[in-house]
């Protein structure tokens, strides 16, 4: 079986929902859409107080090159425009829509079911464009300039990611067992804007047979290959998922698209086919409501500006042991503040646990076992980055490779003093990003 | 004597490369010698010598030698205050002008018991780690985060965390600027040291109604000390009222009419407190 060739680890799967069906939530009291849901600039807000807006409706637009159109995920009156907390963990200028409950789409939109080939390339990634979608896995990068990449960059390899290696989320494993040919559609969407011989991937890890089945009937009369992928973390990063399923390295500095190859999560592709073909913004997705701490555990199917605080309600107690709420997974996941934080598009999951039995302050100094050193997917010295990053040593950081780390915690999760390496890393980014800026400016 | 015979050729050995590296040395020193203006020297002994940056020289001996070149008596040391610039332009012959000291102030009065905090914290320790999760624990995300990013990058030791927010010691702070920029939300700014210098000593651009949910030493852009300011000192600036020192004349009058329940302007007795512990 295929995996990546450096490092990973195998935390516990803890896939509890994989086996429950998507549950359609209803359409909540009060929906708050955030203008940032997006890698780079936030949408600039295009509604005002009182005004009434449709499903579907364009109500922030796309602001610069790397930014993307947010709609509104459901018909009624707009109570306001100002800012709320983002499940990022800061505050961003959020549109608040009280529905009226009649949940009418906006004229042209949710038309029946048309052939993708009637359209031109130029077509779809205006429509993927207008749709406002963006790369549902969890960086959130723009679709539509992810689609275009340099023209003297030619594709050969379009890989669709299905690994989803983070414990507890389920939520594009119930995509693919529940609608395979909208996934597969996608994926084809997706393929045709690339001439000649790009040869299209489907990677799933091996804890996902159902799925895998599923996809096979679907993908193998259409030349699409699915492959099984032998279950380690992180897979689903990109950069890991090309090496296993390609055997290519993407070094340093480097993006996919340099070595021929383009992946596209597996929500990504069911937005694109339901924008394309459905004339269907983004503005519904699945979210895993998972951990130890709540009663029900579901797979559901939220709109986008559903409060976490609704969510829970909607799936049951939360039992008094609750002392984190993480959104996204355990792993890259990030700890709440607030449960009023609403929905966003890159939102996978929602974890409700306790972690009592980890001790406050718990960082001890390093005994350089080396084991941070054997996990890094991307062969770094987490270790010494982390150390460099306490002694603000920021000039030396740089060389260490401190850009090329992908943050996925493989580090954290190994160390045996409990150090907090990953969010050194982090801290470093920041002030080497604000020295960088300081210096231009 | 086996001893003395090990001895001397040790000695003489080591004595010749000694004298033949003195004579090198002494050569060096007159060939290669550097005219030093004396001045400079003196200068130097004068200044702290802690090199802060703050006078805008990387360190002391360069403002020494720029001082002494350019003779420019508008330069000044904010770390040494009048009793320094007095002496420089007694070295200098010069008269200097009178340095304008500056303190470093905490615009947020959001300790543990006035602020109301959003989630427990527990990464690292650091202001700037904590931006990396989430807002900040304090529900005001103008505020102080109280996690001291600041103590490490002041070089006279004038600050500390107290009750969750950082409190500058008035004593100690020089005015060097270095806790500035190392503020992830801005709270810390520089003013001029006054006898009676009223604050506003809060940093929130939100609402009246968000700010009091959030802090009981909130400004809410009530107006109230705008309206009784006779000087017209005091302004609102997106919904944070602002003391124009120049124009205040200290009257007090806006620090009796503030409804906010912890008042959120305060009067600072910059110079006498210093006499006073300097005297005690």
């Amino acid at each position: 079986m295929k995996t990546f060739k450096i490092g990973g680890i195998h935390p516990p799967e803890r896939k509890l929902t994989e086996s429950s069906a998507i549950e359609v939530m209803p359409v909540p009291a009060e929906l708050v859409i955030s203008m940032n849901q997006h890698l780079g600039k936030p949408a600039k807000p295009l509604v005002k107080m009182g005004e009434q807006v449709k499903k579907g409706q364009l109500i922030g637009e796309a602001d610069g090159f790397i930014s993307a159109n947010v709609h509104a995920s459901t018909s009624g009156k707009v109570k306001g425009v100002k800012p709320h907390p983002h499940p990022g963990g800061q505050y961003a200028m959020a549109v608040f829509i009280t529905p009226d409950g009649k949940d009418e789409w906006a004229e042209g939109l949710d038309t029946e079911p048309a052939d993708w080939r009637s359209f031109s390339q130029e077509e779809i990634i205006a429509k993927v464009k207008d749709a406002g979608i963006v790369g549902m896995g969890g960086a959130g990068f723009p679709t539509n300039v992810k689609l275009s990449p340099p023209p003297d960059k030619s594709i050969d390899t379009i890989i669709l990611n299905g690994a989803e290696c983070e414990p507890f989320l389920t939520a594009d494993h119930r995509l693919m067992v529940e609608s395979p040919a909208k996934v597969v559609a996608g994926l084809e969407i997706i393929s045709s804007l690339f001439k000649g011989e790009a040869k299209a991937w489907i990677g799933i890890e091996s804890n996902k047979q159902d799925a895998i089945d599923a996809l096979k009937k679907h993908a193998s009369p259409k030349g699409i290959e699915v492959v099984s992928l032998k279950t380690k973390y992180p897979q689903g990063a990109e950069k890991q998922l090309i090496n296993a399923i390609t055997g290519r390295t993407i070094g340093q500095g480097e993006l996919p698209f340099d070595k021929g190859c383009l992946v596209q999560n597996i929500g990504t592709a069911v937005a694109v086919y339901e924008a394309v073909c459905l004339n269907r913004p983004l503005i519904e997705r699945v979210v895993t409501v998972s951990g130890m701490e709540i009663s029900s555990r579901k797979n559901v199917l939220a709109r986008i500006g559903t409060s976490f605080k609704d969510i829970a309600g909607f799936c049951g107690d939360i039992s008094e042991k609750t002392n984190q709420v993480i959104c996204g997974g355990p792993m890259m996941g990030k700890a709440l503040f607030t449960l009023d934080a609403p929905v966003v598009k890159t939102t996978s999951g929602l974890l409700f646990i306790n972690n009592s039995a980890v001790e406050k302050s718990r960082e001890r100094t390093c005994i350089r076992c080396g084991k941070c050193v054997d996990v890094c997917p991307q062969s770094l010295e987490p270790w010494l980055l982390a150390n460099t990053a306490q002694l603000r040593k920021f000039d030396e950081i740089l060389d260490l490779g401190l850009m090329n780390c992908t943050e996925c915690g493989s580090c954290t999760f190994v160390c045996p003093s409990k150090r907090e390496l990953v969010h050194w890393i982090k801290y470093a980014k920041v002030l080497v990003n604000n020295r960088q800026k300081r210096k231009s400016a | 004597m086996i001893i003395s015979e090990a001895f001397i050729p040790a000695v003489t050995s080591l004595g010749a490369v000694a004298l033949a590296l003195g004579v090198i040395i002494h050569y060096v020193s007159k060939k290669f010698h550097v005219e030093e203006d004396p001045t400079v020297m003196l200068v130097n002994e004068i200044l702290p010598g802690v090199n802060c940056g703050a006078c805008g020289y990387p360190s002391c001996g360069q403002f020494a030698e720029v001082l002494v070149e350019t003779r420019d008596s508008s330069m000044s040391c904010p770390v040494g205050g009048s009793d320094l610039a007095a002496k420089l332009g007694k070295t200098l012959g010069i008269t200097m002008a009178e340095p304008k000291p500056q303190i470093a102030v905490v615009l947020c009065q959001g300790n543990n018991d006035n602020a109301r905090q959003t989630a427990e914290y527990l990464g690292i320790q650091d202001c700037w780690a904590a931006t990396q999760a989430f807002a900040g624990p304090k529900h005001c995300r103008y505020s102080c985060l109280g996690l001291g990013s600041c103590i490490a990058f002041c070089d006279f030791d004038a600050m500390r965390l107290e009750n969750g927010l950082i409190v500058i010691d008035k004593d100690l702070c020089t005015g060097c600027e270095a806790c500035i920029s190392a503020c992830p939300t801005g709270v810390l700014v520089m003013q001029e040291k006054k006898a009676e210098r009223y604050v506003i000593a809060c940093n929130s651009h939100d609402k009246g109604g968000p700010t009091k949910k959030a802090c009981d030493a909130g400004c809410i852009a009530c107006q109230k000390c705008v309206k009784v300011c006779e000087d017209d000192a005091i302004v609102i600036d997106n919904f944070l009222a602002q003391i124009i020192q120049e124009k205040c004349t200290s009257c007090g009058k806006c620090i009796e009419v503030c409804p906010a329940k912890v008042n959120c302007i305060r009067l600072e007795h910059d110079l006498e407190e210093v006499k006073q512990k300097n005297a005690s």
